[in-house]
Formats: structure tokens, C-alpha cells, sequence
């Protein structure tokens, strides 16, 4: 006999576990097959298939599928998955993480009072677990249809719980769809910004909101793209071609990262031996003065082979920043960049440093500084830019940071250059320099015109007088000698430039139990 | 083809390759000169110059071409 079974009213679960099945079913196709295919149709990946990619496989526990407007003015709109943001806790590389993706097929991703509270839970929970916080963003913003009257006045905890988890757990913030309002400050607080080229933007206010307010015509991308932000703006940190290297390069990016502040950086196994002698050295960097040449080949030679992560690369050129290994060991580098302004430093490379240093030693990262500086820009344009506090804001951030500091001369360090790439005065755990290496107040020639002038006058103008600053020049450089620092005790030592990649590591090796301490404060004033 | 750009905004110092000219990867077809600074460009591939897009003394944009390498028939 087939006989159904005889259902127990009692124990009558079936229904129950079918209609939950149907719930989740549907939650999890989020704005429907329609609006998924449209989101992949303009290069773009269905949310679900994005978490796929970050995570860890199988790692992923949802928070909040179920979830839904709620609101009975929407009620004739029907459910809204998820209410249009993906929020839980996944792995990447075995270690947790918690994520908040706004997905773009559910209301153009827009922040719902609901889907506000999912994502305020996982800043809680990020923060009681001490893991970091991963945004996926593809969203038009506040969702204004629900939320357009003066009940806003309770509204913003989400900035001000970012700030509360800045520098205590990392905070990424991927790019990947047109963002504005919200959903371009939550970028704006976080420490990592990957842009896709194309398909992402921030702007404080979208296109049309910007042709109300001002009668500007423009599209999101010329407004907020990835151009825009990498180039000009230094608000990102880099651009990506599409969705997938996007979510490769914040899996890479969290790598260099401990969970939180007070949390070790993961080391990686490294065959790559710390003395290895970096000969290239001697043909990438000219010893001839004005002769310029690219940093990052330099950097390439002495890190760990394809370790190194640069951020905000098109941006503020002359100074380079990037993550990268040296003996498996994470660490940031700061370095000139002669090829652009000659190295010298201005507004924005001072910015872009800071930034950086406060990155890194924020989540215990030594830094590497890699001089090649000729001092800070000068002049009328500089001056009316603020250049003395952006200048200021980089003193004030290596002279915070109690991270190991290591730093290398290759060329030159002239003047308050010197300094903020961390010159021996700013608890630099070791200073070493390449032979051959300036390091002075200025460079000979101005020394002459400030200090000579009168001198000079004495001679007629034109060749005569040029013969003698020339003179004078010359007479000056002798006083500039890595020799003499090393004489007086104030360089640890003069290397061969191959020898480069060791200096680096037996730096770090000696300051790794660094310890600082400082006078008790609230803060210091930060001049930005 | 491979487009050989300036890096930066500077003036053109010396152009060290002409049509026809081969190069190979990594040889220096021009210097610019910014801050006071010598600044090599070098081809990022190893062919044969087609067509040469600055003269001495002219002034450079940041993504202006430089040169033009036609890498095809090299190994």
C-alpha cells in the first residue's frame, strides 16, 4: 500500500518549512530576474554572485534576508528584498568580516530605514567582534520616496558610528554603481575605495538634484567617475576595470590588515631570501642628480616579488604610497617620486602621505620611507593653497605615528623634506642612506642666492657673476656629504644600494618591539 | 601600434629616435625636462618608430604621445 502518511495536526511543520522556503526563494532573487538581468547588462554583477566573489566559499552567514520595507504608504509597491542592501559576516582568507552590499536591482539600492538598521547592526557587530567592515556600494542614496520629512532630524548615526570605528577596525568601501549623498560619505570615512571604471560614481548630489540646484548639466561619470576621483579629487584610492578585479583588490587590500588595531598583521610565508642582493639598484637610479627616474622600479626591486598594493596612484604623483611585504612582513611604503615635480612635495602629495601614515599606524604597520626629495614646492601659487598646513598636517602624522620607521636616502633629502619622510629627529628605528646622498637645510645653489648676495652683487652681471655662484656652489656642496652625517652619528649607516632590501628588513627586525610613550591627551589639534 | 605618452606636463628636451628608427624595450626615445629635472621616456615594447609626434623645445601635456612603436614582427 502507498498510503500518504496520515499528517499529524500536532507536528504539522510541512507548511510552515514550505512557506518559509518560498519567502526565502524570493528574497534571495532580490528585485527579480528582470531588474538582475538589466544590473548584468550594464557590466555590473547581481549582488549575490558580487558576495560570491569577496568571500571565502560557504563562509557567508546572512543577516536580515527576510527583511522588508515595512512602510504602509509603500505597501501598494510590494516587498522589497532584503530591503535592497545584503548585510552578514563571511570570511576572506579564513578571517571574518562583515558586509553590507547595496544592491542596485531593489529600489536603485536606496537606504531604507529598514536596510539602515541592518547595516547599523553590522557596524555593532563589527565592532564588538573586532572584525572589519566591507561596503559593496550601488546605491542612489537616502531613500527619499519614505523618508522626505522632518523626521530626518533623527537621522546621521551612520557617519558618526564610521568615525567611532575608524582606526580600530579597517573599513573598505568598494565602489560599484553611481552613488551620491549617503552613499558617497559612508567611501568618504572609510580607509580603502576601489572604483569600477564606468559603472561607479560619488557625488555629493546626483545629476539631477545638481541641474535643480545649480543648472549644471552633467552626467554622473564626468560629475563623480573613477576619473574624476582617482585623477583630480584624491577621494579614491584606485581604479578597477570591472566588478571582479574590484573584489579581488579588497580581498588583497584586507591581507595587509588585522582584523583590528589591536590585532596582529597576518605575515605570509616568503622564499623570497631578506639579504638579496638588489644589484638592478645600480641601473635603475642614475647618480647623476638631475637625472630622474621612476620610484616604483626601485620599490619593485626590494619588496617581496608582486607584493606591492599602490593607493591613490594617478593622484598627487610625486610621492608614492602602497602596501606592500618585505620577509613576508606587511608594511607601508612612502617614497619620492622624482619623475614628478621632481620629487618635490606639495598640497595634495602632503595630504596623500598623511592620510597613509595615519593609515598604516593606525593598524600597527611599519612604514618605509624611500627618500628622493628636493624639499617642498615654493612660491605665490603653493602659499595661496595652504601649502603650510598640508606640509604641517604631514610633520604632524609622522611625528605621531609609533609604528617601526625605517627609512632610506637614496638621493637626495633636502630641508623640511627631510623631515616629514621621517628624518632622524622623528624616532626613525633606523635612518640609512646610499652613498653619494644630499641631505641638507637646502640645496647649494640656493644656499648661494640667499646667503652670497651681496657677495655677488659685487660682481657684474652675466657671465662673471654666474662663474662665481658657480664657484660658491660647488664650495657648498662639499659641506653636503653623507660622510659628514655619518661622521657626526646622525645616519645609522651608508649602504651599498643593493644591499637595500636588508637595510629594510634588519630595521624592521630591530624596532619590533617598538614602544612609545606620550603624554596623556585627548587629541592634538590636527591641522588639515 | 603602442602609443608612447608623457607622463607629465614639461618641455621636450632631446628626441633621441626618428621614423624608422628600431628601439627596443626600455630604450629612452626622449627626455623631458620639468623642476629643473631630466626625465627619461622610455618604450614599453621593442619595434619600429612609425611616426614622431614632438620636437625639441615643443612643451608636453601629461598623456600627450610622444612617439608611435610598431611592435608586430618582433619575437
Amino acid at each position: 500500500m502507498a498510503d500518504e502518511p496520515e499528517v499529524d495536526e500536532r507536528y504539522n511543520w510541512g507548511p510552515l518549512v514550505a512557506d518559509l522556503a518560498a519567502r526565502r526563494e524570493a528574497a534571495l532573487g532580490m528585485g527579480g530576474p528582470e531588474r538582475v538581468e538589466r544590473q548584468r547588462s550594464l557590466g555590473k554583477w547581481p549582488v549575490r554572485e558580487r558576495l560570491d566573489a569577496l568571500l571565502d566559499p560557504g563562509t557567508f552567514t546572512e543577516f536580515g534576508l527576510l527583511a522588508d520595507h515595512m512602510e504602509p504608504s509603500l505597501a501598494h509597491k510590494g516587498s522589497f528584498a532584503a530591503d535592497g542592501c545584503v548585510t552578514g559576516v563571511g570570511q576572506v582568507d579564513g578571517r571574518r568580516i562583515a558586509v553590507c552590499a547595496y544592491d542596485f536591482t531593489v529600489q536603485a539600492g536606496s537606504m531604507g530605514r529598514v536596510n539602515e538598521f541592518k547595516v547599523s547592526r553590522m557596524r555593532e557587530l563589527a565592532l564588538r567582534q573586532r572584525i572589519p567592515v566591507v561596503w559593496l556600494l550601488d546605491s542612489a542614496g537616502a531613500r527619499i520616496t519614505s523618508d522626505a520629512g522632518s523626521t530626518f532630524a533623527g537621522n546621521g548615526a551612520l557617519f558618526r558610528e564610521q568615525v567611532a570605528l575608524s582606526g580600530v577596525v579597517p573599513q573598505v568601501a568598494a565602489m560599484m554603481g553611481h552613488c551620491a549623498a549617503g552613499t558617497a560619505y559612508i567611501p568618504a570615512l572609510a580607509d580603502f575605495v576601489p572604483m569600477v571604471k564606468g559603472t561607479s560614481s560619488m557625488a555629493l548630489a546626483g545629476r539631477h538634484l545638481v541641474k535643480a540646484a545649480t543648472g549644471e548639466d552633467v552626467t554622473e561619470e564626468e560629475m563623480g567617475g573613477s576619473e574624476v576621483h582617482t585623477k583630480v579629487s584624491g577621494v579614491a584610492d584606485m581604479e578597477v576595470a570591472d566588478d571582479a578585479e574590484c573584489l579581488a583588490m579588497v580581498r588583497q587590500y584586507l591581507s595587509y590588515f588585522p582584523s583590528s588595531n589591536t590585532d596582529e598583521v597576518p605575515d605570509v610565508p616568503c622564499d623570497d631570501p631578506v639579504d638579496r642582493r638588489c644589484e638592478g639598484l645600480y641601473k635603475i637610479v642614475p647618480t647623476a642628480p638631475r637625472r630622474a627616474y621612476d620610484m616604483h622600479k626601485v620599490i619593485a626591486e626590494v619588496v617581496d616579488p608582486g607584493s606591492f598594493f599602490e593607493m591613490k596612484a594617478a593622484w598627487a604623483r610625486n610621492v608614492v604610497t602602497g602596501l606592500a611585504r618585505v620577509g613576508g612582513r606587511a608594511v607601508g611604503i612612502v617614497a619620492s617620486n622624482p619623475m614628478v615635480l621632481g620629487g618635490a612635495l606639495d598640497v595634495n602629495s602632503a595630504d596623500k602621505a598623511a592620510r597613509f601614515v595615519w593609515l598604516c599606524d593606525a593598524f600597527g604597520i611599519p612604514l618605509v620611507f624611500l627618500h628622493d626629495v628636493p624639499g617642498f614646492v615654493v612660491g605665490t601659487a603653493v602659499e595661496q593653497q595652504g601649502i603650510i598646513r598640508h606640509g604641517a598636517k604631514m610633520l604632524f602624522a609622522i611625528s605621531e605615528a609609533t609604528v617601526p620607521k625605517v627609512s632610506v636616502v637614496v638621493r637626495k633629502s633636502y630641508g623640511a623634506g627631510y623631515f616629514v619622510m621621517n628624518g632622524l629627529a622623528y624616532e626613525a628605528d633606523y635612518l640609512v642612506v646610499w652613498p653619494g646622498a644630499e641631505i641638507a637645510v637646502m640645496g647649494p645653489e640656493g644656499m648661494v642666492n640667499i646667503t652670497m648676495r651681496k657677495h655677488l652683487d659685487e660682481f657684474p652681471e652675466g657671465a662673471e657673476r654666474d662663474a662665481e655662484r658657480i664657484r660658491l656652489a660647488d664650495e657648498f656642496r662639499t659641506n653636503i656629504d653623507p660622510y659628514i652625517a655619518a661622521g657626526h652619528g646622525l645616519v645609522d649607516d651608508v649602504i651599498d644600494p643593493a644591499d637595500t632590501r636588508l637595510a629594510i628588513w634588519k630595521g624592521l627586525e630591530v624596532a619590533a618591539t617598538k614602544q612609545v610613550s606620550r603624554p596623556w591627551r585627548k587629541h592634538g589639534v590636527l591641522p588639515v | 601600434m603602442t602609443d608612447v605618452r608623457a607622463e607629465i606636463t614639461a618641455n621636450v628636451w632631446k628626441v633621441n629616435v626618428e621614423v624608422g628608427a628600431s628601439v627596443a624595450e626600455g630604450d629612452e626615445v626622449a627626455i623631458l625636462e620639468s623642476m629643473k629635472m631630466e626625465i627619461p621616456v622610455e618604450s614599453p615594447v621593442s619595434g619600429t618608430v612609425t611616426a614622431v609626434h614632438v620636437a625639441p623645445d615643443s612643451q608636453v601635456k601629461e598623456g600627450d604621445l610622444i612617439c608611435t612603436v610598431d611592435a608586430s614582427g618582433q619575437g
